[in-house]
Protein backbone atom coordinates (compact mmCIF):
# COMPACT_ATOMS: atom_id res chain seq x y z
CA UNK A 1 0.00 0.00 0.00
CA UNK A 2 1.02 3.64 -0.50
CA UNK A 3 1.47 5.68 2.62
CA UNK A 4 1.82 9.45 2.82
CA UNK A 5 4.39 10.47 5.41
CA UNK A 6 4.37 14.11 6.43
CA UNK A 7 7.48 15.04 8.39
CA UNK A 8 8.23 18.27 10.22
CA UNK A 9 11.64 19.26 8.85
CA UNK A 10 14.04 21.85 10.17
CA UNK A 11 17.62 22.52 9.18
CA UNK A 12 19.00 25.41 11.25
CA UNK A 13 21.54 26.18 8.51
CA UNK A 14 18.86 26.66 5.82
CA UNK A 15 15.42 27.13 7.36
CA UNK A 16 13.97 30.12 9.17
CA UNK A 17 11.39 27.90 10.83
CA UNK A 18 10.24 24.26 10.75
CA UNK A 19 8.10 23.19 7.79
CA UNK A 20 6.35 20.00 6.69
CA UNK A 21 7.67 17.87 3.85
CA UNK A 22 5.59 15.06 2.38
CA UNK A 23 6.83 11.71 1.07
CA UNK A 24 5.03 8.80 -0.63
CA UNK A 25 6.28 5.42 0.55
CA UNK A 26 5.40 1.82 -0.32
CA UNK A 27 4.70 -0.01 2.92
CA UNK A 28 3.08 -3.03 4.50
CA UNK A 29 0.60 -2.77 7.41
CA UNK A 30 3.12 -4.69 9.51
CA UNK A 31 5.90 -2.16 8.92
CA UNK A 32 7.08 -0.01 11.80
CA UNK A 33 7.11 3.76 11.43
CA UNK A 34 10.89 3.50 11.84
CA UNK A 35 10.97 1.30 8.69
CA UNK A 36 9.28 4.12 6.76
CA UNK A 37 11.75 6.70 8.04
CA UNK A 38 14.67 4.42 7.09
CA UNK A 39 13.15 3.95 3.62
CA UNK A 40 12.72 7.70 3.13
CA UNK A 41 16.26 8.40 4.30
CA UNK A 42 17.74 5.56 2.25
CA UNK A 43 15.76 5.92 -1.01
CA UNK A 44 14.37 9.44 -1.22
CA UNK A 45 16.06 12.03 1.00
CA UNK A 46 19.36 11.37 2.71
CA UNK A 47 19.22 14.71 4.48
CA UNK A 48 16.46 13.53 6.83
CA UNK A 49 17.76 13.29 10.41
CA UNK A 50 16.38 11.18 13.21
CA UNK A 51 17.76 9.18 16.12
CA UNK A 52 17.60 5.40 16.25
CA UNK A 53 19.72 2.71 17.78
CA UNK A 54 18.42 -0.69 18.84
CA UNK A 55 15.15 -0.53 16.87
CA UNK A 56 13.57 -2.85 19.43
CA UNK A 57 12.01 -0.46 21.93
CA UNK A 58 14.80 -0.73 24.48
CA UNK A 59 17.22 2.13 23.87
CA UNK A 60 14.57 4.87 23.75
CA UNK A 61 16.33 6.81 20.99
CA UNK A 62 13.51 7.19 18.50
CA UNK A 63 10.74 8.77 20.57
CA UNK A 64 8.80 11.23 18.39
CA UNK A 65 5.32 12.56 17.84
CA UNK A 66 3.49 10.23 15.50
CA UNK A 67 -0.01 11.35 14.50
CA UNK A 68 -0.04 13.70 17.48
CA UNK A 69 1.05 11.19 20.12
CA UNK A 70 4.47 10.54 21.59
CA UNK A 71 5.56 7.05 20.59
CA UNK A 72 8.66 5.08 19.76
CA UNK A 73 8.95 4.81 15.96
CA UNK A 74 10.33 1.29 16.36
CA UNK A 75 7.32 0.13 18.38
CA UNK A 76 4.57 1.70 16.28
CA UNK A 77 3.04 -0.48 13.60
CA UNK A 78 1.36 1.19 10.63
CA UNK A 79 -1.73 -0.96 11.08
CA UNK A 80 -2.17 0.41 14.59
CA UNK A 81 -2.33 3.98 13.32
CA UNK A 82 -5.46 3.25 11.22
CA UNK A 83 -4.45 5.86 8.66
CA UNK A 84 -2.69 6.07 5.30
CA UNK A 85 -1.34 9.50 6.23
CA UNK A 86 1.24 9.63 8.96
CA UNK A 87 2.43 12.86 10.49
CA UNK A 88 5.83 12.65 12.19
CA UNK A 89 7.12 15.53 14.32
CA UNK A 90 9.92 15.98 16.84
CA UNK A 91 9.14 15.82 20.55
CA UNK A 92 7.56 18.98 21.94
CA UNK A 93 9.12 21.10 24.66
CA UNK A 94 12.78 20.46 23.72
CA UNK A 95 14.78 22.55 21.23
CA UNK A 96 15.03 21.04 17.75
CA UNK A 97 18.60 20.38 16.63
CA UNK A 98 17.65 19.12 13.16
CA UNK A 99 14.47 17.53 11.78
CA UNK A 100 13.37 14.89 14.33
CA UNK A 101 16.45 15.24 16.52
CA UNK A 102 15.87 17.30 19.67
CA UNK A 103 18.32 18.55 22.26
CA UNK A 104 17.93 16.14 25.18
CA UNK A 105 20.25 18.10 27.46
CA UNK A 106 17.48 19.93 29.43
CA UNK A 107 15.76 16.57 29.92
CA UNK A 108 18.91 14.91 31.26
CA UNK A 109 19.68 17.91 33.49
CA UNK A 110 16.37 17.30 35.28
CA UNK A 111 17.08 13.57 35.37
CA UNK A 112 20.49 14.13 36.96
CA UNK A 113 19.07 16.55 39.54
CA UNK A 114 17.23 13.74 41.38
CA UNK A 115 20.39 11.67 41.96
CA UNK A 116 19.33 8.67 39.85
CA UNK A 117 21.77 6.24 41.43
CA UNK A 118 21.97 4.16 44.60
CA UNK A 119 23.31 6.08 47.59
CA UNK A 120 24.42 4.00 50.55
CA UNK A 121 27.53 4.87 52.53
CA UNK A 122 27.07 2.08 55.06
CA UNK A 123 29.67 -0.66 55.28
CA UNK A 124 29.04 -2.98 52.33
CA UNK A 125 28.26 -6.58 53.30
CA UNK A 126 30.60 -9.38 52.22
CA UNK A 127 28.40 -10.55 49.36
CA UNK A 128 25.47 -8.27 48.50
CA UNK A 129 22.89 -5.91 49.98
CA UNK A 130 19.97 -8.24 50.47
CA UNK A 131 16.44 -7.31 49.52
CA UNK A 132 13.27 -9.36 49.81
CA UNK A 133 11.10 -9.98 46.71
CA UNK A 134 8.41 -7.75 48.26
CA UNK A 135 10.90 -4.91 48.75
CA UNK A 136 12.06 -5.29 45.14
CA UNK A 137 8.48 -5.36 43.93
CA UNK A 138 7.81 -1.99 45.58
CA UNK A 139 9.65 -0.08 42.85
CA UNK A 140 9.57 -2.65 40.06
CA UNK A 141 7.39 -0.60 37.72
CA UNK A 142 9.68 2.43 37.67
CA UNK A 143 12.79 0.36 36.90
CA UNK A 144 11.39 -0.08 33.39
CA UNK A 145 12.10 3.51 32.32
CA UNK A 146 14.29 3.76 29.19
CA UNK A 147 14.69 7.57 29.31
CA UNK A 148 13.08 8.09 25.91
CA UNK A 149 11.50 11.37 27.14
CA UNK A 150 8.09 10.45 25.68
CA UNK A 151 6.45 11.16 29.05
CA UNK A 152 8.14 14.46 29.88
CA UNK A 153 7.59 15.87 26.40
CA UNK A 154 3.90 14.89 26.45
CA UNK A 155 3.34 16.87 29.66
CA UNK A 156 1.60 20.27 29.25
CA UNK A 157 3.24 21.49 32.46
CA UNK A 158 6.65 20.82 30.88
CA UNK A 159 5.62 22.42 27.56
CA UNK A 160 4.58 25.53 29.45
CA UNK A 161 7.65 25.72 31.64
CA UNK A 162 10.88 23.83 31.07
CA UNK A 163 11.87 24.44 34.70
CA UNK A 164 9.37 21.75 35.73
CA UNK A 165 11.36 18.65 36.61
CA UNK A 166 9.05 16.43 34.55
CA UNK A 167 7.61 12.94 34.90
CA UNK A 168 10.72 11.03 33.78
CA UNK A 169 12.86 12.55 36.53
CA UNK A 170 10.15 11.82 39.10
CA UNK A 171 9.87 8.22 37.88
CA UNK A 172 13.62 7.77 38.24
CA UNK A 173 13.58 9.39 41.67
CA UNK A 174 10.74 7.01 42.62
CA UNK A 175 12.88 4.05 41.55
CA UNK A 176 15.44 4.93 44.27
CA UNK A 177 13.18 6.57 46.88
CA UNK A 178 11.34 3.29 47.39
CA UNK A 179 14.44 1.09 47.14
CA UNK A 180 15.06 -0.38 50.61
CA UNK A 181 18.85 -0.35 50.02
CA UNK A 182 19.01 3.38 49.30
CA UNK A 183 19.75 5.99 51.98
CA UNK A 184 19.11 9.26 50.10
CA UNK A 185 15.31 9.18 49.91
CA UNK A 186 15.01 12.24 52.15
CA UNK A 187 17.26 14.27 49.90
CA UNK A 188 15.33 13.26 46.78
CA UNK A 189 12.01 14.08 48.45
CA UNK A 190 13.42 17.47 49.43
CA UNK A 191 14.37 18.15 45.79
CA UNK A 192 10.96 17.06 44.52
CA UNK A 193 9.22 19.21 47.15
CA UNK A 194 10.56 22.38 45.50
CA UNK A 195 8.73 24.95 43.42
CA UNK A 196 9.20 23.10 40.13
CA UNK A 197 9.05 19.65 41.66
CA UNK A 198 6.32 17.10 41.98
CA UNK A 199 3.53 19.55 42.87
CA UNK A 200 3.62 21.09 39.38
CA UNK A 201 2.08 17.81 38.19
CA UNK A 202 -1.62 18.46 37.56
CA UNK A 203 -2.52 14.78 37.08
CA UNK A 204 -3.22 15.13 33.35
CA UNK A 205 -2.17 11.50 32.64
CA UNK A 206 -0.54 12.31 29.25
CA UNK A 207 2.69 10.79 30.57
CA UNK A 208 1.03 7.50 31.48
CA UNK A 209 -0.59 7.36 28.05
CA UNK A 210 2.67 8.18 26.26
CA UNK A 211 4.99 5.77 28.09
CA UNK A 212 6.07 3.01 25.65
CA UNK A 213 7.00 0.84 28.65
CA UNK A 214 3.52 1.20 30.15
CA UNK A 215 4.84 2.52 33.45
CA UNK A 216 2.05 3.82 35.68
CA UNK A 217 3.71 7.22 35.84
CA UNK A 218 0.88 9.26 37.36
CA UNK A 219 0.54 6.61 40.07
CA UNK A 220 4.28 6.83 40.79
CA UNK A 221 4.04 10.62 41.02
CA UNK A 222 1.12 10.23 43.44
CA UNK A 223 3.22 7.87 45.58
CA UNK A 224 6.02 10.43 45.72
CA UNK A 225 3.53 13.15 46.77
CA UNK A 226 2.27 10.81 49.49
CA UNK A 227 5.82 10.11 50.66
CA UNK A 228 6.46 13.84 50.93
CA UNK A 229 3.24 14.28 52.91
CA UNK A 230 3.73 11.34 55.30
CA UNK A 231 7.41 10.35 55.22
CA UNK A 232 6.20 6.76 54.79
CA UNK A 233 7.98 4.76 52.08
CA UNK A 234 5.85 1.60 52.21
CA UNK B 1 8.61 -6.21 54.93
CA UNK B 2 9.78 -3.76 57.57
CA UNK B 3 8.27 -0.29 57.61
CA UNK B 4 10.48 2.34 56.03
CA UNK B 5 10.08 5.94 56.96
CA UNK B 6 12.11 9.06 56.35
CA UNK B 7 11.88 12.43 58.08
CA UNK B 8 9.21 14.45 56.31
CA UNK B 9 10.64 17.27 54.20
CA UNK B 10 9.82 20.73 55.58
CA UNK B 11 6.43 22.05 54.46
CA UNK B 12 7.36 23.84 51.25
CA UNK B 13 5.26 26.72 49.89
CA UNK B 14 4.10 24.52 46.99
CA UNK B 15 3.17 21.60 49.22
CA UNK B 16 1.33 23.82 51.72
CA UNK B 17 -0.77 25.41 48.97
CA UNK B 18 -1.30 22.05 47.27
CA UNK B 19 -2.80 20.74 50.52
CA UNK B 20 -4.75 23.99 51.01
CA UNK B 21 -6.31 23.67 47.54
CA UNK B 22 -7.72 20.29 48.47
CA UNK B 23 -8.87 21.30 51.94
CA UNK B 24 -10.49 24.52 50.71
CA UNK B 25 -12.27 22.69 47.89
CA UNK B 26 -13.73 20.17 50.31
CA UNK B 27 -14.37 22.97 52.82
CA UNK B 28 -16.50 24.94 50.35
CA UNK B 29 -18.56 21.85 49.55
CA UNK B 30 -18.97 21.10 53.27
CA UNK B 31 -19.98 24.66 54.13
CA UNK B 32 -22.39 24.72 51.18
CA UNK B 33 -23.96 21.51 52.46
CA UNK B 34 -24.28 22.95 55.97
CA UNK B 35 -25.95 26.08 54.56
CA UNK B 36 -28.30 23.97 52.45
CA UNK B 37 -29.34 21.62 55.25
CA UNK B 38 -29.69 24.40 57.83
CA UNK B 39 -31.86 26.41 55.46
CA UNK B 40 -34.11 23.38 54.96
CA UNK B 41 -34.37 22.95 58.73
CA UNK B 42 -35.45 26.63 58.84
CA UNK B 43 -38.35 25.78 56.50
CA UNK B 44 -36.63 26.87 53.28
CA UNK B 45 -38.83 24.35 51.42
CA UNK B 46 -41.81 26.67 51.86
CA UNK B 47 -40.00 29.99 52.04
CA UNK B 48 -37.40 29.91 49.22
CA UNK B 49 -37.37 28.87 45.59
CA UNK B 50 -34.61 26.50 44.43
CA UNK B 51 -32.37 29.21 42.92
CA UNK B 52 -32.47 31.27 46.10
CA UNK B 53 -31.81 28.22 48.25
CA UNK B 54 -28.71 27.27 46.24
CA UNK B 55 -27.43 30.86 46.23
CA UNK B 56 -27.93 30.95 49.98
CA UNK B 57 -26.13 27.63 50.46
CA UNK B 58 -22.92 28.86 48.89
CA UNK B 59 -23.12 32.42 50.19
CA UNK B 60 -25.57 32.74 53.13
CA UNK B 61 -25.96 36.50 52.94
CA UNK B 62 -29.28 37.98 54.20
CA UNK B 63 -29.54 40.09 51.01
CA UNK B 64 -30.04 36.84 49.08
CA UNK B 65 -33.27 36.01 50.93
CA UNK B 66 -34.63 39.47 51.62
CA UNK B 67 -37.13 39.24 48.71
CA UNK B 68 -38.29 35.72 49.53
CA UNK B 69 -41.35 34.59 51.51
CA UNK B 70 -39.46 34.84 54.81
CA UNK B 71 -41.58 37.16 56.97
CA UNK B 72 -38.67 38.47 59.06
CA UNK B 73 -35.04 37.58 58.25
CA UNK B 74 -33.50 39.18 61.32
CA UNK B 75 -33.59 36.36 63.87
CA UNK B 76 -32.73 33.19 61.94
CA UNK B 77 -31.32 34.30 58.59
CA UNK B 78 -29.23 37.30 59.59
CA UNK B 79 -26.93 36.74 62.54
CA UNK B 80 -23.29 36.31 63.55
CA UNK B 81 -23.34 32.56 62.80
CA UNK B 82 -24.15 33.16 59.13
CA UNK B 83 -21.57 35.96 58.97
CA UNK B 84 -18.89 33.52 60.12
CA UNK B 85 -20.12 30.98 57.55
CA UNK B 86 -19.97 33.64 54.84
CA UNK B 87 -16.46 34.65 55.82
CA UNK B 88 -15.25 31.07 55.78
CA UNK B 89 -16.76 30.42 52.37
CA UNK B 90 -15.39 33.68 51.00
CA UNK B 91 -11.93 32.98 52.43
CA UNK B 92 -11.87 29.48 50.98
CA UNK B 93 -13.33 30.58 47.63
CA UNK B 94 -11.11 33.63 47.06
CA UNK B 95 -7.97 31.91 48.31
CA UNK B 96 -8.66 28.74 46.30
CA UNK B 97 -9.29 30.78 43.15
CA UNK B 98 -6.32 33.10 43.47
CA UNK B 99 -4.03 30.21 44.29
CA UNK B 100 -5.27 28.57 41.08
CA UNK B 101 -4.38 31.76 39.23
CA UNK B 102 -0.92 31.75 40.84
CA UNK B 103 -0.39 28.13 39.79
CA UNK B 104 -1.42 28.90 36.20
CA UNK B 105 0.93 31.89 36.08
CA UNK B 106 3.84 29.91 37.53
CA UNK B 107 3.13 27.02 35.18
CA UNK B 108 4.05 29.36 32.35
CA UNK B 109 6.77 31.48 33.92
CA UNK B 110 10.04 30.06 35.19
CA UNK B 111 12.49 31.67 37.62
CA UNK B 112 12.38 35.32 36.62
CA UNK B 113 11.56 38.80 37.84
CA UNK B 114 8.16 38.47 36.16
CA UNK B 115 7.33 35.61 38.46
CA UNK B 116 8.00 37.76 41.52
CA UNK B 117 6.02 40.69 40.09
CA UNK B 118 3.01 38.58 39.11
CA UNK B 119 3.10 36.64 42.36
CA UNK B 120 3.01 39.99 44.21
CA UNK B 121 0.13 41.20 42.02
CA UNK B 122 -1.88 38.04 42.73
CA UNK B 123 -1.25 38.46 46.46
CA UNK B 124 -2.42 42.08 46.40
CA UNK B 125 -5.54 41.18 44.39
CA UNK B 126 -6.30 38.34 46.82
CA UNK B 127 -5.99 40.74 49.74
CA UNK B 128 -8.12 43.40 48.00
CA UNK B 129 -10.96 41.00 47.24
CA UNK B 130 -10.82 39.55 50.73
CA UNK B 131 -11.13 43.01 52.32
CA UNK B 132 -14.02 43.95 49.98
CA UNK B 133 -15.79 40.69 50.78
CA UNK B 134 -15.42 41.13 54.53
CA UNK B 135 -16.73 44.69 54.19
CA UNK B 136 -19.78 43.49 52.24
CA UNK B 137 -20.46 40.77 54.82
CA UNK B 138 -20.19 43.10 57.80
CA UNK B 139 -22.19 45.86 56.11
CA UNK B 140 -25.13 43.69 55.06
Amino acid sequence: MKVTVKILRYDPEKDQRPHYQTYQVDAEPTDWVLDLLERIKGDQDGSLSFRRSCAHGICGSDAMRINGMNRLACKTLLQDLHSHTIVVEPLLGLPIIKDLVVDMEPFFDHYKSVMPYLVNDEQAPMRERLQSPAERERFDDTTKCILCAACTTSCPSFWANGDYIGPAAIVNAHRFIFDSRDRASSERLRILNGQFGVFRCHTIFNCTQACPREIQITKAIGEVKKAIATGNLD
Amino acid sequence: MRTRTVPQPAMSFEYTLWIFTRISGLGMLGLGLIGFVTALIMNARNLLDMNTLLRWSFFPNPNHVVNSNIPDISPGWSNAYWQVMEMLIVFFGISHGFNGLRVIIEDFIGHSLWQTILRGAVFLLWLFFLIIAVYVILAS
